[in-house]
């Protein structure tokens, strides 16, 4: 039986998932680019969009196409695609961030009268660093009220763990490696006993291996999304650079992994090696789960692991765990 | 005494002893508890662990190992678990407070004339020799293009119909006024102003697909006679017969006549092109385009001998009545390559619509000509100067006498022929097409100008 009255949805820095109960043990995913595309208006281009059944808006005087349409736009256009999001939370610097992210919701959301009950995700409070997190969340908050839903938030890292750990009882390490940040929470018996992210991401990469080879970070990206893997020997240099910059986030998220829970003070007692599981779009790559794994075994690492792996699906994990989180809410 | 002191000292001293044991006890047991509430936590999560283990129903289980480990905000830990209704409203009116005072003010434009002090004989106004083009004849017809043979290739697969052209002459002012003609009697060329792609192999089919859409879009709005797309390829749009809606409040004049909305009596030549201000060539074409033109401006001023000072811009034409400011598009403002084109340079000529109707034009304008148009603009003013002072009256009743004169040409137009239905919308359709980006420089904003 659906409930369509639940939404689990990852608000993430390069896309936004919604997962929904399909029934029984079945879920139902949804995923737009966290991305947008402004046109000046033209009546060609309203018209072309209106051909191809794509969704736009008019916003004074442009053209606003939003989601997985704008880089097909982007790229016909030859502008560049635009982000709502920054690192994790609401880009400060991109004036139309709120309207286009609520655009963006609204139609992954709203279903004629229907109103659902939505949790979403939020990151944690970068590690040794002001947590600057209010705003996204309260502006978010405010989005979902003004649509008229029942909302509530739940920590990315803690998500994936809802989504992935059932078998240990809902302890271990979630990780969200996404667009902007990597989530990180420590879970005890479905406690979050400790979340944190730090400030490297796909963008991190993608920016870093650009300024290397000198390409835009949007080919970039695209390279890493649809060519890139961890196994074998590469002698193209993007392959390299993109390489060069993975290891080096996952180095920052092994070693922020090591500062976090060497801090016993915050830390459960734990009786047996816990999971560490890995989700989110940047974690997608063939070979990351064996890569990531090798510098974390290198490393001496202040909790004893049982095993790393990847989630069912790294990117709808931290939906299907918002989803989980709402249901046991609901019923 | 003294035992009794010794007995209570010793029994004090006892006493101390006592109280020292019982401290240490104290603390034993404090020990004993504090490990007792670590093994009875340790115990308790153990049970609770067992407990949950026994639960199938994943949900289930979930729900229950959040009851049984305690009340926690499932969101960021730091941050407040929940959002006060007032909070949320304070935060949504300060980002409303914010974006009113973000908004970018909108510049408000200056409808003043700006005067020029360059003294320029009319009568050196360079109209140019016109030779006129060599004889240029039809050589193949088929199904979906046509060859001329000056090399000319015209793509006619999307040619439609649209209203026969009007035709429309009176006189008004002493000066015969043409408002439509049978035969075209002049060209104004145009850029689409549309979106385009960077000219480079590895885009071919991003220009493809963009020429396809700006092609239909031309198509479907009648916007002009011809396009040339950014591979050199001419495209007939609408049928030279009829009008085609490029150019609606318009006005140009050779030494015979006034042309007045040029839809009626002018062919619409389009590049698929934006403008480029500062620009050497005015606009980013292709070599391609020029050549293509440059066939294409042969045949047609060979096919209906038009003049060569006929053959205009439409930056040149382009007039606002209700500002009675000229340059309501800038497309083709400065750079058009008129000797690419065997043409003279139409920027030294003077603006109809100045020296003869009384318009005006602002110092936006001038930024979008540069220097090329300069001599037009100057050999225009200079002429009503001329004219006030041989009058006798100031510069300003001189223009607005010319103004009434317009009005007079708007008025006959309008109650002898009035504008067909749909026309009027077709060609607003056709001109939101077109940015004047030039007249914005410097802000991303796009202004559409209705015609």
């Amino acid at each position: 039986m659906k409930n369509p009255n639940v939404i689990g949805l990852d608000v993430g820095t390069s896309r936004i998932v919604t997962a929904r109960s399909a029934g029984g043990d079945k879920f139902e995913f949804a995923k737009q680019l966290n991305a947008f595309v402004s046109v000046p208006f033209s009546k060609m281009v309203e018209r072309s969009l209106e051909r191809d059944g794509v969704r736009y808006d008019v916003q004074g005087d442009h053209l606003i196409v939003v989601g997985d349409d704008s880089p097909r736009f982007a790229d016909l256009l030859h502008v560049e695609t635009r982000r709502p999001m920054t690192e994790g939370v609401l880009n400060p610097a991109e004036p139309e961030s709120v309207p286009v992210i609520r655009k963006i919701i609204e139609g992954m959301v709203v279903d004629g009268d229907n109103r659902p009950t939505v949790w979403f995700s939020v990151p944690a409070a970068p590690l040794n660093a002001e947590e600057g997190l209010t705003y996204h969340e309260a502006t978010l908050r405010q989005v979902f009220s003004d649509l008229g839903c029942e909302v509530q938030s739940i920590n990315e890292g803690l998500a994936v763990v809802y989504s992935e750990l059932e078998d240990t009882n809902y302890t271990g390490i979630g990780v969200s490696c996404g667009g902007g940040l990597c989530n990180v929470s420590l879970s005890f018996l479905s406690m979050p006993a400790m979340s944190f992210s730090i400030p490297k991401g796909g963008d991190f990469i993608d920016a870093s291996a650009a300024s290397v080879t000198g390409d835009l970070a949007n080919r970039v990206r695209l390279t890493k999304e649809e060519n890139f893997h961890f196994n074998g020997h590469f002698v193209d240099k993007l392959h390299q650079v993109l390489t060069v910059y993975y290891e080096d986030m996952m180095l920052s998220l092994i070693n922020s992994m090591k500062e976090a829970f060497s801090d016993t003070r915050r830390m459960p007692k734990l009786n047996r090696p816990i999971p560490i599981v890995l989700a989110g779009g940047t974690s997608c790559p063939p070979g990351f789960r064996d890569r990531f794994e090798r510098l974390l075994r290198a490393t001496k690492f202040p909790v004893e692991i049982s095993e790393v792996r990847m989630a069912q699906d790294a990117m709808t994990a931290t939906a299907r765990g918002a989803l989980i989180a709402a249901l046991t809410e609901a019923d | 005494m003294g035992d009794r002191w010794g007995t209570i000292q010793k029994r004090d001293r006892a006493g101390g002893a006592g109280q020292w044991r019982g401290a240490g006890l104290v603390a034993r047991l404090a020990g004993a508890a504090v490990r007792f509430v670590r093994w009875w936590r340790l115990s308790r999560s153990r049970r609770v662990e067992w407990r949950a283990q026994a639960i199938r129903d994943p949900k289930e289980r979930l729900r229950y190992l959040r009851a049984a480990m305690g009340t926690v905000s499932l969101g960021n830990e730091d941050a407040p678990a929940r959002f006060t209704r007032w909070r949320a409203g304070a935060v949504g009116i300060a980002v409303l407070a914010a974006g009113v005072l973000l908004a970018p003010a909108w510049e408000s434009r200056s409808v003043e004339a700006v005067g020029l002090d360059r003294e320029i004989p009319l009568e050196d106004a360079g109209a140019g020799e016109d030779r006129g083009p060599g004889k240029v004849w039809l050589v193949e017809e088929k199904d979906g293009h046509e060859v001329f043979s000056n090399g000319l290739r015209v793509e006619t697969a999307y040619a439609v119909s649209n209203e026969p052209r009007r035709v429309m002459q009176f006189e008004e002012g002493g000066r015969m006024v043409v408002a439509g003609s049978a035969r075209p009697r002049g060209i104004v060329f145009h850029t689409t102003e549309s979106h385009i792609a960077p000219f480079e192999e590895s885009e071919n089919q991003r220009l493809r697909r963009v020429g396809k859409w700006l092609l239909e879009f031309v198509r479907d709005q009648r916007a002009y006679h011809y396009l040339i797309d950014r591979f050199g390829r001419v495209h007939r749009v609408v049928k030279e017969d009829d009008a085609a809606w490029h150019a609606g409040h318009s006005l140009w004049a050779d030494r015979e006549q006034t042309y007045a909305y040029l839809n009626h009596s002018f062919l619409g030549v389009a590049f698929e092109s934006v403008t480029n201000p500062g620009g050497e060539i005015g606009a980013v074409v292709t070599p391609a385009q020029i050549h293509a033109a440059r066939t294409l401006t042969e045949m047609l001023r060979g096919r209906y001998r038009i003049a060569a000072v006929n053959c205009v811009t439409h930056a040149q034409v382009s007039v606002n009545p209700a500002s009675f400011l000229i340059g309501a598009h800038t497309d083709w403002a400065a750079g058009f390559p008129f000797s690419e084109m065997g043409l003279p340079d139409n920027y030294e000529r003077p603006l109809a619509a100045l020296y003869a109707y009384g318009f005006g034009y602002d110092d936006e304008f001038v930024r979008a000509t540069g220097a090329r148009m300069w001599k037009g603009l100057a050999l225009s003013e200079d002429q009503v100067r001329q004219e006030a002072t041989a009058r006798g009256i100031p510069v300003r009743n001189r223009r607005d006498q010319l103004r009434q004169q317009y009005r007079s040409i708007l008025a006959r137009i309008d109650g002898a022929a009035p504008a067909p239905a749909g026309a009027h919308s077709r060609g607003e359709a056709v001109h939101s097409l077109k940015r004047t980006a030039t007249r914005t420089a410097g802000e991303k904003r796009t202004e559409e100008v209705r015609e």
